[in-house]
């Protein structure tokens, strides 16, 4: 069964269409793709599943209807993501960050940290920082940070909710190939380990080289989706996207 | 119905000034994003200069015509100073600071025209000519009608100006786009100058030729900016005309409202025409604009950065806190009485200023309100205590819990509006109470109410407690560890907060709302909660300040105090609690005044010339406040070298089976 269930998806800014009747699905474990060209409204797509556009459709995270659900309702049950601008908050460290997604305090708990009692240290933000190796960072201030880092500390605060989806948008730009690859492992792995990520990029060695399947967007309607191989080979992507560069793995569009 | 007309047209004068004012800010806006606080002072200056060259304040008389020329350069030179000093040096900070700044430019020039001036309000002479023209069997003085017609010119002129000029083309791309502005060779220094002095001489003007119908003053003229920042949000801080129309009408609607004031079927404040009904005229006019106009003011295209004085984590609490308190103990006893006062005024002004700690050192939010919030406390609790006789603890808890209440409500109702809109609102909305609730004579009023002392199983607690200090003189140190005990307690609860997951919360929103409510936070609920927190504190120092004097007036708690508290904080440094430390030692009646004035015979007026050159020197060299510098100083000592990290360490993902 999917976790993460996105039916006919339309979003319009002003008079524009920017996405239009998207619908995708995310199975638990499963890498899922989201490629296509600058302004084809990947950013637009995770923006209106987390709630942070006003959106037709519907979204259904693990069976469960968010349709009109504010975003930090979305986040709570269970859906993460990353922005693409890393949008971290500048004013906190590394772990105090992972921790505003790891702990969600209740009114109980705010109360019992008002009168000092300490709450136990949350194991998911160490989890999270190991799963990307950020251990060495986790007291540094996020405003300190290089691009590369902060893509991944995004990547670290995400996870450190131990979500059931990951929207992930563009966690790579900023990272060297070799980096890039390894991310790739990382984010692999944790697919894996049960969690459903959708990932958009522009490298398109990563995202064929670890996705289970691909969908891909132009001008904001679904031109393809499949697995990374039949996608790759789709002569309406090779024109609207890969270009004649699509056997070296990289689009025209960076 | 003819004296509503009458009333209408005699408000075009007070109409035309802050249509000049507001002109003058939406022109600063446009030129270089500054929402200037001080644009009503500037006017305030040029009246003063007109008046003082009229009338041989300096020795000599001058004519009418070299005096106004002489008006509007000191006018100018307000603006290049303004401009050079202030502005300039904080184009790339946030527009708090920015808006901080004009707040700072704001106290120094009230500072400068009460040191030089005095306080006593002036009648300056009239420029335009003083006939009467009869219109519809009334008569009425043409200046009104010349004024209004001037305004109205003077937006047309600016307005051409703007769309046909090489300078209006440079001051509408460097304000759409900054970076490309100075790619194509224009230099949004030169805009930012040349918009800052059109404001000012704008400004200036109104501020000589209405000098003679408003009175000339250190109080009324620089607040004129309050209704002026309501037309101008009108104007989306953009279209000159509706600037230009919306200060005229605001004028026009204040006369009017005040001539229904004195009718006999309007409600009175005991047999008095009711207070402040202009001012919460304008603050219902700024609500009603940012519904129409929405809650967020044009984004300009600005290379800025954004960023607010950081709040680290503190280290230590505890035992800062009790080496404090064991200091402020013995001090309490030791000190002659003036200073065991000074001690406890500051302790005052630090719980209140605590306040601001939490709403925009955490939360990122200027709220002007606090004070307000403090006053109504305090008045409450006259009210409680006198009226309905609730004894001590009750007596204080309920007023806290009533104003709290209070900011709460204004908290729900601002939740859409933030920044710097919200700083503008809760201006009017401060000063809306201050004139309406507390000059009202059945809540508040000037003469002051009584609140009696704090007593708990018949022990006094209160400042003419038994027990004295050495010297045997009021006020009772029994107070002072009152409200030493009330100072620690919320000191250490706004420290302690920054390292609980609410306040990392509060970190997050101020960081980034968007990322806030994708992580999982309410950032509503958040929000009201700071809300509360902060007006919690705040009531709980009103209530402090009704003990501490025995009565409550509404003097204490106007909204260039609360201004004033603002600027102290942000020189104190308003991320931390040590900072609001710094801020309550500098605060009215606190001990920094008071040994300045005791042993240079500094006044306290130069202190407000002090703190606001401060103010604009610790925003653009240390926006960290003392505070910060201090803390900062103690960290670079232990720092070490920082390592370059890139990319991944060498660190086994846990085994997955797949
Ligand atoms: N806030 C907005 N207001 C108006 N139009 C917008 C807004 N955000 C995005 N758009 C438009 O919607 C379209 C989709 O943008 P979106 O950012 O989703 O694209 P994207 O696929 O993420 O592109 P990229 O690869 O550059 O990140 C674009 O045409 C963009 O200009
Ligand atoms: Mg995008």
């Amino acid at each position: 069964m999917s976790v993460l269930s996105v039916q006919s998806v339309s979003v319009s800014y002003g008079g524009v269409h920017a996405l239009s009747d998207v619908s995708l699905e995310v199975r638990a474990g499963q890498l899922v793709g989201l490629i296509g060209p600058n302004g084809a409204g990947k950013t637009t797509f995770v923006d209106a599943v987390t709630g942070l556009v006003p959106a037709r459709g519907r979204v259904e995270l693990d069976g469960r209807d968010l349709t009109g659900r504010p975003p930090h309702t979305r986040a709570r049950r269970g859906l993460a993501r990353t922005f693409q601008s890393s949008e971290l908050f500048d004013d906190l460290t590394v772990s105090e960050n992972l921790l505003v997604t790891a702990d969600r305090p209740s009114w109980w708990t705010a109360l019992g940290e008002t009168l000092g009692r300490r709450t136990p240290a949350n194991p998911a933000v160490a989890e999270a920082l190991a799963v990307l190796g950020l251990q060495d960072l986790a007291d540094a201030s996020a405003h300190e940070l290089s691009q590369g880092q902060r893509k991944l500390v995004g990547v670290a605060r995400a996870l450190a909710a131990r979500p059931l989806v990951i929207c992930l948008d563009e966690p790579a730009a900023g990272l060297d190939t070799a980096e890039s690859a390894e991310l790739g492992r990382r984010l692999r792995a944790v697919a894996d380990a049960g969690t459903a990520l959708l990932l958009i990029d522009h490298d398109m060695s990563l995202v064929m080289g670890i996705c289970d399947h691909v969908v891909v967007l132009e001008f904001g309607r679904v031109i393809a989706s499949g697995p990374p191989a039949r996608v790759r080979t789709d002569p309406a992507v090779i024109a609207a996207y890969l270009g004649a560069s699509a056997t070296t793995g990289t689009p025209e569009t960076p | 119905m003819e004296q509503i007309l009458l009333f209408a047209v005699l408000g075009l004068g007070q109409g035309a000034l802050i249509a000049g004012i507001a002109l003058g800010v939406v022109v600063t806006y446009r030129g270089s994003g500054i929402i200037n606080l001080s644009t009503g002072a500037v006017a305030m200056a040029s009246a003063y200069a007109f008046w003082s060259l009229t009338t041989g304040f300096f020795g000599f008389t001058l004519p009418v015509g070299p005096a106004a020329a002489g008006a509007l350069v000191v006018a100018l030179a307000v603006g290049v100073l303004t401009e050079v000093a202030v502005f300039r040096p904080l184009r790339t900070s946030s527009p708090l600071a920015k808006l901080a700044g004009s707040l700072g430019v704001l106290l120094t020039m009230q500072a400068g025209v009460l040191l030089i001036f005095g306080t006593q309000p002036q009648q300056a002479p009239s420029i335009l000519p003083a006939d009467t023209i009869t219109f519809l069997g009334l008569t009425i003085p043409s200046d009104r009608f010349v004024l209004t017609g001037l305004v109205a010119a003077i937006a047309l002129a600016l307005g051409a100006v703007y769309r046909w000029s090489r300078f209006g083309l440079a001051t509408r791309a460097a304000s759409e786009n900054e970076q490309a502005a100075l790619l194509a060779g224009l230099s949004p220094n030169g805009v930012s100058l040349a918009n800052t002095l059109l404001a000012a001489l704008v400004a200036g003007l109104l501020g000589v030729l209405a000098a003679p119908i408003v009175q000339v003053d250190s109080i009324t003229l620089p607040l004129q900016v309050v209704p002026a920042l309501a037309a101008a949000l009108f104007a989306g801080f953009t279209s000159l005309g509706v600037a230009c129309t919306a200060g005229v009408l605001i004028g026009v609607s204040q006369s009017i409202l005040y001539y229904l004031s004195t009718q006999s079927w309007f409600p009175t404040d005991n047999g008095n025409a009711m207070p402040g009904l202009q001012q919460l005229l304008v603050f219902a006019l700024m609500v009603v604009a940012l519904y129409v106009r929405g809650a967020g003011l044009p984004r300009r295209g600005e290379a800025v950065e954004q960023r607010l004085p950081a709040v680290p984590l503190p280290d230590r609490l505890l035992r800062p806190a009790l080496v404090a308190a064991a200091v402020a103990v013995v001090a309490l006893i030791v000190l002659p009485f003036d200073f065991r006062q000074a001690l406890t005024n500051s302790m005052i002004g630090m719980v209140i200023v605590l306040s601001y700690v939490v709403i925009t050192g955490y939360v990122g939010q200027i709220s002007v309100m606090q004070l307000a919030l403090s006053g109504t406390a305090g008045f409450v609790l006259s009210h409680l205590a006198v009226r309905w006789g609730v004894p001590f603890p009750f007596s204080a808890l309920g007023a806290v819990l009533v104003a709290t209440l209070l900011g709460v409500a204004a908290g729900v109702s601002a939740l859409r509006v933030r920044g710097v809109s919200l700083a503008v609102v809760t201006l009017a909305a401060a000063l809306a109470v201050e004139q309406a609730l507390f000059n009202n004579t059945s809540f508040g009023g000037t003469a002051g109410v009584t609140v009696p002392p704090p007593t708990l199983f018949g022990i006094d607690l209160g400042p003419k407690a038994d027990f004295r200090g050495l010297d045997g003189n009021e006020p009772s140190p029994l107070f002072g560890f009152l409200v030493l005990a009330v100072t620690v307690a919320l000191g250490l609860y706004v420290a302690h907060l920054r390292r609980t997951g609410l306040g990392r919360q509060m970190l997050a929103v101020r960081s980034n709302e968007r990322a806030a409510a994708a992580a999982g936070i309410d950032v509503r609920a958040v929000k009201i909660t700071a809300f509360a927190i902060s007006s919690f504190i705040a009531s709980a120092a009103g209530t402090l300040y009704g003990y501490n004097f025995g009565s409550v007036s509404a003097a204490r708690f106007t909204a260039l105090a609360a201004l004033g508290l603002i600027g102290f904080a942000y020189i104190g440094g308003i991320t931390r609690v040590s900072g609001a430390l710094a801020a309550g030692l500098m605060s009215t009646g606190a001990l920094l005044p008071h040994a300045l004035e005791k042993w240079f015979g500094i006044k306290g007026t130069w202190a407000l010339l002090f703190g606001g050159v401060s103010l604009v020197v610790t925003l653009i060299a240390n926006p960290d406040g003392i505070a910060g510098a201090a803390h900062r100083r103690k960290t670079a000592k232990k720092a070490k070298s920082p390592e370059v990290f890139r990319g991944f360490t060498p660190v086994e993902v846990k085994e997955v089976t797949s």
